[in-house]
């Protein structure tokens, strides 16, 4: 496999748009070429070299057997791996916004924390974050009816609100707690929260969510029965009614409060 | 300027392929032009300017689109350049990208379909903002409480002076009416289900309402005739009340050497069925009603698959359409004027109502002879945005191409309209009339849709030689070519070469100013302070739209003084 290692000169103040560090990207290129790939670091247009040391195995070689590499602080450089279709992308730290937008397949692996809206769009492939991620996790652009529409997220970590928000298929599992309204408008799909989570599944049409820990659970939603999951006991719910939605929400424990 | 040796359509002129040399000065086509400017255009098509009768470019509901549609947005970007700003969008543009797109497929001139008066302000705003190309914008008055009251006591003099009025509130070109009564019904929960259901509250019928409108609109001498979205649009079954509305007003005559009524997107309007099962085209019978009374107009309202936003004054018929769609929404309230809604959609081939309502549009326009009778539209973006202007052009020139379309659409597109055995193929002089000599005269438009000796200097030419290029075989190429017009020339000055905008100056907006006799005006003049009392939320002072916001006025007298 071609490793190509990328670290961060220096800090970055503005966020850099770095939509170009992809494995659909780089593998035809030589290092060289890749040091001269244009991006944006606020509104100045620079080489991927002037922001980035860049070094690795000589190229060109395969997509499929390309393997990126970033290593320092890239929390504030965002897209990365967006719509890469095959290869893998290891950050060996924390990685920006709206990393794995749109991928189609490959791997990207975060030691770290991700930012908000990551594997926004995301088509199939795996993504998979050590830390924490931010909110808007496998969500939807804006206006759009669909976020997610296959592959995998698994966070060890938590995440923050709108968690797989218009998520019309694939599978998003969370070790840890999650924010506000996970599963939003949901049309399809798996959520798997393994600590709390605060009103999930609002609007949801059809998918699953489950909460392993305790959920706070809309009065839009109706009980059905309680299941026995893996030797665990879940109480199962139907909704969003609102929407004569058909979800299923499966919750450990149900927070007091609801009617 | 000079352009020379194109093969030029001009059907106003009688010009049907002709090789000849254009004069353009001042902004005019002239007998000769000085100067040394020469554009060669051998071998390549020359026609005026396109002409957009009906697309929904500026104003509320436009940007309601915008707003409900960041989605839309990010289609179509294009970064801004030394010379043109940014442009977003595909279904609902910026108004800098309307600008440029119309430029781009050889456009010159387009009309805003629908604005409320309370609206007109923001419309004007926007259509300020609309580089290159020459505007106008209709007024609604179908379902305004004064015009309901004038028809209710049968007051034509004082109907005719709130048209005027409203037209000059609005600075707009013409009398729009959408769903008439039924915007006002919508207020309360409620439609018209034909043009015989009474209007709450007001006692008066959409038969009156269309009927008082032309005949206030005739007695004015409008440059356009009433400009009508029927009622009961969008509806299974809903010919009938189509050509009932026509039948209702035969007698009227029109005031101009012009139609007496614009139907607009008929597309909408020619349904069979009794519901969405036994949904079918009545294409045949409108057209076949069209080809006996020559007083009347209509434009296509041609379905584009794929992604579209209807926006329209009708409300309910958006309301139904979002639970229909399972969609996200929007409706308005226009205070005493209208209703608007807002919902979008996407049209798919294999949707066998979708694959229907695509081959009635091409029916209409095929089966109606009279190529003036008819003007090519999309209603963009209600049927889809208007570049795709060149692909419906393909289809009306080339049965081959609707045969490989069909091909590829669910079975009951052929099965319940008759566009698989329609062999017409319309020619490039009546391709120019339908989008741009027509439209025109249908507007009442003197100086625009053709290049006759002091003609508006607005020329599209294309890298396509008619004499050489069969459009039926080589579809594609006649799409491709008008997609990208080789010059677009508005006033004399080359705004598009290659099919890229080199030159971004501002046109101007057309609004007709009508006289009326001031005992009229008067009367008027005092129901409209009661209604600002009692009902509007906001001044008159604050209502009107002032000189302000029309910088680059074009105004055409009118009236019965």
């Amino acid at each position: 496999m071609r490793n190509i290692v990328i670290r961060p000169r220096r800090h970055f103040r503005v966020p850099v748009e770095a939509e170009r560090i992809t494995p659909d990207l780089f593998a035809p290129l030589s290092i060289e070429e890749i040091r001269s790939l244009e991006v944006w670091e606020g509104n100045r247009r620079v080489a991927l070299s002037e922001l980035f040391d860049i070094s690795g195995d000589e190229g060109p070689g395969r997509a499929e057997e390309t393997q990126i590499s970033l290593s320092g602080d890239f929390s504030r450089v965002k897209r990365v791996g967006e719509k890469m279709t095959c290869g893998r992308i290891s950050v060996a730290g924390d990685v920006g916004m709206h990393a794995g937008n749109g991928m189609a397949a490959g791997e990207i692996l975060v030691d770290g924390n991700a930012g908000d809206w990551l594997g926004r769009e995301m088509r199939g492939g795996s993504i998979k974050v050590l830390g924490d991620a931010g909110d808007y996790v496998g969500a939807g652009y804006r206006g759009e009816s669909c976020g997610m529409r296959g592959g995998e997220i698994l966070i060890d970590g938590n995440a923050g609100d709108y968690l797989g928000e218009h998520l019309c298929g694939g599978a998003i599992t969370v070790l840890g707690d999650v924010g506000d309204f996970p599963g939003i408008a949901n049309r399809g799909g798996a959520i798997v929260i393994g600590g709390d989570a605060h009103l999930p599944g609002a609007e949801m049409a059809s998918g699953t969510i489950t909460v392993g820990g305790r959920a706070r659970v809309l009065p839009s939603y109706q009980y059905v029965e309680t299941v026995e999951i893996e030797g665990l006991r879940f109480k199962k719910f139907l909704g969003d009614l609102v929407e004569e939605g058909k979800g299923e929400l499966y919750a450990a424990s149900v927070e007091e409060g609801r009617g | 300027m000079i352009i020379e040796g194109g093969i030029v359509y001009d059907p106003i002129n009688g010009v049907l392929g002709e090789e000849m040399d254009l004069s353009i000065e001042d902004g005019r086509v002239v007998e000769k032009a000085g100067g040394s400017e020469v554009i060669d255009a051998r071998g390549m098509l020359v026609m005026p300017g396109g002409v957009d009768a009906h697309a929904h470019i500026a104003g509320g509901k436009v940007n309601t689109g915008r707003i409900m549609r960041p989605e839309d947005g990010r289609r179509g970007t294009e970064p801004r350049t030394k010379l043109l700003r940014p442009s977003t969008g595909y279904t609902v543009p910026n108004c800098y990208a309307i600008g440029y797109r119309y430029a781009r497929l050889g456009y010159t001139t387009a009309f805003e379909a629908a604005t409320p008066i309370l609206e007109a302000r923001h419309t004007h705003e926007e259509l300020e903002e609309i580089p290159i190309i020459d505007k106008g914008a209709l007024t609604l008055f179908g379902n305004n409480w004064e015009v309901l009251e004038c028809v209710r006591d049968g007051d034509l003099g004082k109907l005719a002076a709130f048209v005027a009025w409203g037209l000059l509130a609005s600075r707009g070109y013409g009398v729009k009416v959408v769903n008439p009564g039924g915007g006002e019904a919508w207020g309360f929960g409620g439609n018209v289900k034909g043009i015989d259901d009474p209007v709450p509250s007001f006692d008066v019928t959409p038969r009156e309402i269309i009927r008082y409108l032309m005949r206030a609109n005739e007695a004015l001498r409008l440059p356009h005739s009433v400009h009508l979205h029927t009622n009961n649009l969008g509806k299974p079954g809903n010919y009938e009340t189509t050509l009932e509305t026509l039948r209702a007003v035969e007698d009227i005559a029109a005031s101009r050497n012009r139609q007496v009524l614009h139907v607009t997107h008929m597309q909408f309007s020619a349904y069979g069925g009794t519901g969405w099962r036994d949904f079918e085209s009545k294409a045949p019978e409108i057209a076949g009603y069209f080809n006996r009374h020559d007083q009347f107009t209509m434009d296509m309202g041609q379905l584009i698959f794929g992604s579209a936003t209807t926006m329209t004054a009708d409300a309910p018929l958006e309301y139904g359409n979002a639970r229909l769609l399972k969609a996200k929404w929007s409706n308005h309230d226009i205070e005493l004027e209208e209703s608007s809604g807002v919902v979008p959609i996407v049209y798919g081939r294999k949707n066998p109502i979708n694959a229907i309502q695509w081959a009635i549009g091409l029916e209409l326009a095929l089966l109606t002879e009279d190529s003036w009778q008819m003007i090519m539209t999309t209603d963009h973006p209600n049927g889809g945005p208007f570049v795709n202007y060149p692909e419906v052009v393909a289809l009306l020139m080339s049965r081959r191409k609707r045969e490989e379309e069909l091909a590829t659409l669910h079975d009951l597109a052929s099965k319940r309209t008759s566009l698989p055995s329609i062999e017409r193929e319309m020619d490039w002089n009546e391709v120019a009339i339908v989008t741009r000599a027509g439209p025109a005269r249908i507007l009442g438009l003197p100086e625009k849709g053709h290049l006759g000796v002091g003609a508006d200097g607005d020329v599209s030419i294309y890298e396509i030689n008619p004499e050489k290029v069969d459009p039926s075989r080589d579809h594609e190429v006649v799409k491709a070519a008008l997609a990208r017009a080789k010059y677009t020339i508005k006033a004399g000055e080359v705004v598009v070469r290659d099919g890229e905008v080199v030159a971004v100056p501002q046109g101007s907006t057309y609004w007709v100013d009508a006289s009326v006799p001031e005992a009229d005006a008067a009367r008027v003049r005092a129901d409209l302070v009661e209604k600002f009392a009692k009902y509007y939320s906001i001044q008159m002072s604050n209502y009107m739209v002032q000189d302000a916001y029309v910088t680059r006025p074009r105004v055409v007298r009118a009236g019965v003084i």
